[in-house]
């Protein structure tokens, strides 16, 4: 689990599962919903993340907010020390 | 002109609404702080969080300083690779209490500079002075690398080292003095004590009137109220603004007509003068230039 | 930045502030549940200013004192929870509140699950709770007109319940037997539902399942893990109970819910009753489950009871329980508690509206 619920900031849980799946609840989910669920996948994406169900609750985080989290969030998950700098 | 360092925003690295949303206080620089102001748990998403932030365009156009973990911790390291390839411009080292401390955090910095491919010496050094040994190395510390960009004193823990506590400020009297001389013998900038009171409005402005008159580029600062308040305080008063427009007038008017000295009012001004002239009138356009 | 509410953990019976915890909850008109292993709460300046409590999977006793309400302060607190629960490796939680603060918790990542009108609602940390495991029951929906089900605990299953699935099979097309996880009965769940398996096994139009955190869980139906908790409220088998009429009914087109009588315990007897009223005849979310009880199953006049196999099992009395039991349940009680264990759990009150 990465971040928390205050306004600007997202929360991102992560449990195992043997697909991928991303749930995203937001406060702005009308106006946002797609580009949340855009710049989660293409982090996800470039993590070589293939399974897991990444559940997340956004108050309306900037982009550069949501991929720190979900990188944090995967490198909790994967319980990964080092970090490759190049995936980012 | 030289750019105004007056005010230095810290800002928690773990606190993605402030990360966000600080530049819009427009502080002369914004510290990102991974040290003291972040908790353990939270470490690596305030990691990340500054690294993405540093490249945001309205930081980009900042100053950006990073405080970073002490290399010997589990995070420095980390927080180093993350500020280097965020393009962070200086990097805030605490507890610097001898000249090894700069050069062994120097070489990290540039093997991380040459590995990502960022133009290499492009990272400066801050070194934050915490301890006695830090103060009376100042001068050593100071002079110890090209990258040295600046010194800055923090208070809380120095007084700690000193057995004492923070009061009327005679607690940091000789600190202040050693490491601005430092700082002007190495022709580096100077930054003072951040002010945690931040509803003491009196005692800050006290203070700042005081580093001011002690000759810091600049302070610390953990609330943005205080930003107003600290470029106010650093404002020259127009009396001063027209006297120093008329010495450099001298100066200009000197040059043109070739004389090799200047001269205002039938007293000679003296180099010095000039320069501090000049200095005064840099402010006073910072100043107008900051305040809209 | 140094002004901001520090939080804490804590465990009331033992700590010396346990008491303003007790006087805040008091305030709310909460008390302190004893099911409640550990406490989250937030210091300001000294004082206890927000609380929530945990028991296991289940958050409940969240309270802010006044001044402190606003979404910041239940956000983190919230975050905190969550974190500790992890820690204690529980991701899934649950939450119960009053409806008038569901928006609240709602804005701190929790999702509705069911309301009992007018006295709580109970909601989860994911949107995906409910939804995922409808999915994985949606597979065995059957097509046809009477989709029966049964929820047993089978502590330890007994020829009373061999009886009433066979009576609820003839009375419905297709029968849901459906075994309770919850791990806090003296038979361990794994042999309960090894037994129930065994049991039914060769019947046809029969599916057993596992056992849900929805499904008479100490998330849906605290008040009924609670040992010695003789007081019943309204809501306390509601919400199971709404739960199941809302998603696990339609999620496998069940029609028809099949029980036992209850003569031994006052909970499961009140649980009965309640079936009627919220599955059958109120007019809640989902369509009406027709509930039909069977009296419970006699030998040489006396109902069979799980609790009076249990003592036996205690005594190691295997002579006895052997017309009580499926001879199946009998091999596996003898392989499984070889001696005599007067451990074993003899609580007087039966489990589950069934035996």
């Amino acid at each position: 689990m990465c971040g928390t619920l205050e306004s600007n900031d997202l929360l991102v849980k992560v449990e195992p599962r043997s697909e991928l799946e991303v749930v995203i609840s937001s406060v702005v989910m009308r106006q946002f919903g797609v580009r949340i669920r855009q710049v989660v996948d293409e982090t996800l994406q470039r993590m070589e993340v293939t399974h897991g169900l990444f559940v997340i609750e956004d108050k309306g985080a900037l982009d550069c907010t949501i991929q720190a989290r979900v990188q944090t969030a995967v490198m909790r998950a994967s319980e990964c020390e080092e970090l490759d700098w190049s995936v980012l | 002109m030289k750019k105004p360092r007056r005010s230095m925003l810290f800002i928690p690295g773990s606190n993605a609404a402030m990360l966000s949303t600080a530049f819009v206080y427009r502080p002369d620089s914004i510290m990102f702080d991974l040290e003291d102001a972040v908790s353990l748990r939270a470490k690596d998403s305030a990691r990340m969080l500054v690294y993405h932030a540093l490249q945001l365009p309205m930081y980009r156009e900042m100053e950006t300083v990073v405080r970073i973990n002490p290399l010997d911790t589990p995070f420095g390291h980390k927080d180093l690779e993350a500020a280097v390839r965020g393009g962070a411009e200086i990097i805030r080292l605490p507890k610097t209490d001898c000249a090894e401390d700069v050069l062994r955090l120097e070489r990290e910095v540039e093997r991380i500079e040459k590995e990502c491919g960022r133009k290499a010496a492009s990272t400066r050094l801050m070194a934050a002075i915490e301890s006695a040994s830090g103060v009376v190395n100042a001068l050593s510390i100071a002079t110890s690398s090209p990258r040295m960009d600046s010194i800055a004193l923090a208070g809380f823990d120095y007084v700690v080292d000193m057995q004492t506590q923070r009061g009327d400020g005679m607690e940091l009297f000789y600190a202040r003095c050693a490491v601005l001389h430092a700082a002007r013998a190495a022709k580096i900038d100077a930054f003072d004590v951040v002010f945690s009171d931040v509803n003491d409005d009196e005692g800050f402005l006290k203070e700042v009137n005081l580093i001011k008159r002690l000759g810091f580029n600049g302070k610390s600062l953990i609330n943005p109220r205080q930003i107003e308040l600290l470029h106010q305080a650093y404002t020259p008063s127009e009396e001063e603004v027209a006297k120093a427009k008329r010495i450099v007038e001298a100066a200009l008017e000197a040059e043109r007509a070739g004389h090799g000295v200047v001269s205002l009012n039938g007293k000679m001004v003296d180099a010095p003068v000039v320069l501090s002239a000049r200095r005064i009138l840099d402010l006073a356009r910072s100043s107008r230039a900051s305040a809209y | 930045m140094s002004n901001e509410p520090i939080f804490e953990t804590m465990i009331p019976r033992r700590n010396a502030r346990g008491a303003e915890v007790r006087s805040l909850l008091a305030a709310s008109g909460l008390e302190i549940e004893k099911d409640i292993q550990i406490f989250v709460v937030a210091c300001d300046a000294g004082r206890i200013v927000a609380c929530a409590g945990l028991a296991g999977e289940v958050v409940k006793c969240v309270t802010i004192a006044e001044p402190y309400r606003g979404s910041a302060l239940a956000c983190r607190l919230m975050c905190e929870v969550q974190m500790l629960a992890m820690k204690r490796r529980h991701s899934h939680l649950f939450l119960y509140t009053k409806p008038g603060n569901a928006v609240l918790f709602e804005g701190c990542g929790f999702h509705m699950l069911a309301e009992v009108k007018g006295h709580a609602c109970l909601m989860e940390n994911t949107p995906v709770g409910i939804r995922d495991y409808c999915d994985k029951l949606q597979p065995f929906r059957q097509t046809a007109q009477r989709i029966g089900s049964v929820v047993i605990n089978a502590n330890p299953f007994t020829l009373g319940h061999l009886h009433l699935v066979r009576e609820a099979r003839r009375a419905c097309d297709w029968l849901h037997v459906f075994v309770v996880s919850e791990n806090a009965s003296a038979i361990a769940y794994a042999e309960r539902l090894d037994m129930v398996r065994a049991g039914l096994a060769g019947m046809d139009r029969v599916t057993v399942h596992r056992g849900s955190r929805y499904l008479i869980s100490k998330a849906t139906f605290p008040g009924y893990f609670i040992k010695d908790s003789c007081v019943v409220e309204a809501c306390s088998t509601a919400m199971d109970l709404l739960i199941f009429r809302k998603y696990i009914a339609p999620a496998l087109g069940i029609t028809h819910r099949f029980v036992g009588s209850e003569p031994f315990c006052r909970l499961t007897a009140k649980y009965n009753e309640d079936m009627l009223d919220w599955l059958e005849t109120a007019a809640e979310e989902g369509a009406p489950i027709q509930v039909v009880e069977y009296p419970r199953f006699e030998v040489d006049g006396r109902a069979v009871s799980a609790s009076e196999v249990r003592r036996l099992l205690a005594r190691g009395d295997f002579a006895a329980m052997d017309s009580l039991v499926p001879v199946a349940t009998l091999s596996q009680l003898r392989a499984s508690y070889p001696r005599v264990r007067p451990a074993v759990d003899c609580r007087a009150t039966e489990l589950i509206g069934v035996m």
